[in-house]
């Protein structure tokens, strides 16, 4: 029995056709029924009419039993729906958030007096449901209609935080600031020493690649204590230059990154540029700095969205009454003074986050071509 | 090319000892019997890469420099002493750091001594404990996330690399996360969570009548009674049952905030790790995994003995930087839970770099000596944490 067992796995998978064609069952009445050759009858007789059943419903799925041999196509069929099914279920649970953030800064949250949060907290896809008729009624009374959360955020918001001296345009101005300034010279670089580790042969350069390296070990928070001094010493907290200008020296995993890039591209190029005469400075602008763009727009990108969400570094070096705070920061210091009136301040993280989201979504393929390149690399 | 040669011959002297060093230069001069004018050229070209090599490079490693090792050193030097910010300016003490070291209890290793030794005093219902103790077991307890995030885009990334179409678009929605600003996402998940809040609503959580259990206890005043504290230990007449399992292990105090703490970390970084793993699993071996399945391997078995050792160093590499970057957490707790709230849900739900944030950099004096000691405390244990992980990794590669 234990034997052929054994023989109907070994046929079952295919792996010796020979074995398919049928035996004649006078000469061997017991012989096991293999799916595919025997009628359904004889596998049926064999194994018994549930075990039939229960085959025939597996092979639906593309699941092979000893009763039915399921196609190929059904199980890659079926594997992929549970895939979509899989997938989608998670996308659901990622994006939903994003959602209930839009759907929440049209909802009424400025009840007046203490405040409500009934309606944010009831919600669910969009505030028109059992309440409609209260909050459409509350609404009829603003003038911007579904906006009054935006409408608040902006202007009385800003204003009743008595600890700020910025508006919402400042605030944003300054987080431009913050986020392209650094961003595009540091970049560049960034780029620049990535094309010297990477394509030219100078006497330091592995100890130096080391030396910088090592600088990631060092983790930012045992630093922070030493940075907010040297920087209230230089001055440059309260104007907002902490935020500029370490970050135009350049960082290394950027130049890492790129560097990584730099070393796919052909050398015989900036060989080629140097017989016809050309500098190293002239290379770099005009050869390395269009062929590696594709690497250098994606580490920009992401140090773009870094500098734009980034919360702590004008939360540690830069003091509330400033007028160089960015807007997460002043997102913080306005949450305080909103207390129930929860509505504009998820309108402010609305347009916190859009920004970021439009640009991820404009540059999606390049951004997260980059990461894969990272995550192969590694 | 005149002006080239000219600087050419003001060079020599350099162009020589460059041809002393480089073997290379050498072995082309004796091959060539001319040699004069090649080999010339080959130095002024080596000392032309020597200069841009240095030049370009040079805003990094000043940038480098000042910013990280000047600013790590002087965290090391003020980790001894007792400077404050009511003292004269950094630039003006640094050359006489050795007047302000620490006379205290310890000498110059009072801040260190401190930060084993000082417990919190006991109020409410918990005890004395020691602080660095609290908070440390407070970031450990973060790192749950670490594993959990891990099987999560394991998985995940398994299912957008089959060969589906649409698989790009997953990708980019599974990313939205990680580009979203993390203060946004905490306003967002602080609603979510309250105590009337989504979440209690769809699972239907009611610690009594009406009343939802609150998740993140200190969001509103309102909140903080019903914590999951009141959700286990009340009796009929709604007082609490003061149990020595409550008082006593400091674990289970701001439990249910710190994995909400932990979702929220899971869901925010899960985009960034899938997109590795599906690199790291573009690059494994396909005639591998087809041998397999013609040797009649099933899914799951491939999965095992194919894919997860071509996938190791992917996971490796995540494990460190997730290490790394889970004990330096600090803003998701602090925005989630703390923000102006008592020492009490601090103590419970901070991570480490919290303590170098309160005694460094607030209050009427900063203690930046402090400050400094618990820094670089930290990043001693990352040190440590590190070389482990990578002693580990030759280990189980040997």
């Amino acid at each position: 029995m234990e034997e052929n067992d054994m023989l109907l796995n070994e046929q079952a998978e295919g792996a010796q056709p020979e074995a398919e064609t049928p035996v004649p069952p006078e000469t061997k009445p017991k012989e096991v029924p293999i799916p595919g050759a025997a009628t359904p009858e004889e596998l049926k007789a064999y194994y018994g009419n549930f075990r039939y059943a229960w085959g025939s419903f597996l092979k639906f799925f593309g699941f092979s039993s000893k009763t039915h041999r399921a196609s190929k196509k059904r199980a890659k069929l079926v594997a992929d729906i549970a895939t979509y099914v899989v997938l989608i279920v998670g996308a659901f649970f990622m994006v939903y958030p994003f959602w209930w953030m839009i759907a929440a800064s049209f909802t009424v949250t400025d009840m007046g007096g203490g405040g409500s949060l009934q309606y944010i907290d009831k919600l669910i896809w969009w505030p028109i449901g059992k309440e409609a008729s209260t909050w459409t009624a509350s609404y009829n009374d603003k003038a911007v209609g579904a906006f009054y959360n935006y409408k608040f955020f902006f202007t009385t918001a800003f204003e009743n935080t008595k600890q700020i001296n910025v508006t919402y345009w400042r605030a944003l101005l300054n987080n431009l600031i913050y986020s392209v300034v650094p961003v595009v010279v540091g970049v560049i670089t960034s780029a620049s020493a990535a094309f010297a580790f990477a394509k030219i042969n100078w006497i330091g350069r592995d100890v130096v690649f080391m030396f910088l390296l090592a600088a990631i070990m060092i983790p930012g928070p045992s630093v922070m204590i030493t940075q907010y001094v040297m920087y209230q010493d230089m001055n440059w907290a309260d104007n907002g230059l902490v935020l500029i200008i370490p970050g135009m020296f350049g960082s290394i995993m950027t130049a890492f990154f790129i560097r990584q890039f730099l070393f796919g591209m052909p050398t015989s190029i900036i060989e080629a540029a140097k017989i016809d005469g050309a500098g190293y400075f002239r290379i770099f602008c005009q050869f390395i700095l269009p062929l590696a763009m594709p690497a250098i727009m994606a580490q920009g990108l992401l140090s773009f969205m870094g500098c734009w969400n980034n919360y702590m570094g004008s939360y540690i070096f830069i003091s509330a009454g400033s007028s160089m705070i960015n807007l997460p920061h002043a997102m913080f210091l306005i949450n305080a003074t909103l207390e129930n009136n929860q509505g504009p301040n998820i309108a402010g993280a609305v347009m916190c986050v859009l920004p970021v989201m439009i640009l991820f979504a404009c540059f999606q393929k390049l951004i997260i071509g980059s990461l894969m390149l990272t995550g192969s690399k590694e | 090319m005149e002006e080239k040669v000219t600087l050419n011959t003001e060079q020599s002297v350099a162009d020589d000892l460059f041809v002393d060093s480089a073997e290379g230069t050498g072995a082309v001069a004796v091959a060539a019997p001319a040699p004069a004018k090649p080999k010339r050229r080959i130095n002024r070209a080596k000392l032309q890469d020597n200069i841009w090599g240095w030049l370009f490079c040079l805003p990094l490693i000043i940038g480098t420099v000042w910013f990280v090792y000047i600013a790590f050193i002087l965290a090391f030097l003020l980790s001894f002493t007792n400077f404050t910010s009511g003292d004269v300016d950094l630039i003006n003490a640094v050359f006489h750091l050795g007047d302000y070291i620490h006379t205290g209890a310890g000498g110059a290793f009072h801040w260190y001594r401190e930060l084993f030794t000082y417990n919190i005093p006991a109020y409410g219902l918990v005890n004395a404990r020691n602080e660095m103790g609290a908070y440390l077991f407070n970031t450990v307890f973060y790192m749950i996330g670490i594993p959990i995030g891990m099987i999560l885009s394991v998985f995940f990334a398994v299912c957008m690399s089959r060969d589906i179409k649409g698989g790009n678009v997953f990708r980019v929605l599974y990313y939205l996360p990680c580009v979203a600003s993390t203060i946004a996402i905490v306003y967002t998940f602080k609603i979510l969570f309250a105590q009337d809040g989504l979440i209690n609503t769809i699972l239907g959580i009611e610690v009594r009548d009406g009343v939802g259990l609150a998740w993140l206890p200190g969001v509103t005043a309102a909140d903080s009674a019903y914590t999951w504290n009141y959700l286990i230990f009340h009796d009929d007449t709604d007082k609490y049952i003061l149990s020595q399992f409550m008082v006593d292990p400091y674990w289970c105090h701001g439990i249910i905030s710190k994995c909400i703490i932990i979702v929220m970390s899971v869901w925010k970084g899960l985009g960034g790790t899938i997109i590795l793993y599906v690199a790291g699993l573009s690059g494994v071996n396909a005639a591998t995994k087809e041998a397999a399945q013609i040797d009649g391997a099933n899914g799951w078995q491939i999965f095992w003995k194919v894919t997860m050792p071509d996938l190791y160093p992917t996971i490796f590499y995540n494990i460190v930087t997730s290490v790394i970057g889970g004990l330096q957490i600090y803003a998701e707790p602090e925005l989630l839970v703390n923000s102006g709230a008592s020492t009490n849900t601090s103590t419970n739900t901070s991570g480490f770099v919290a303590l170098i944030w309160r005694y460094g950099l607030t209050g009427s004096v900063q203690n930046y000596g402090q400050g400094a000691a618990y820094g670089i405390f930290l990043a001693i244990i990352i040190f440590i944490l590190t070389l482990v992980q990578f002693w580990l990794d030759k280990r189980n590669s040997n």
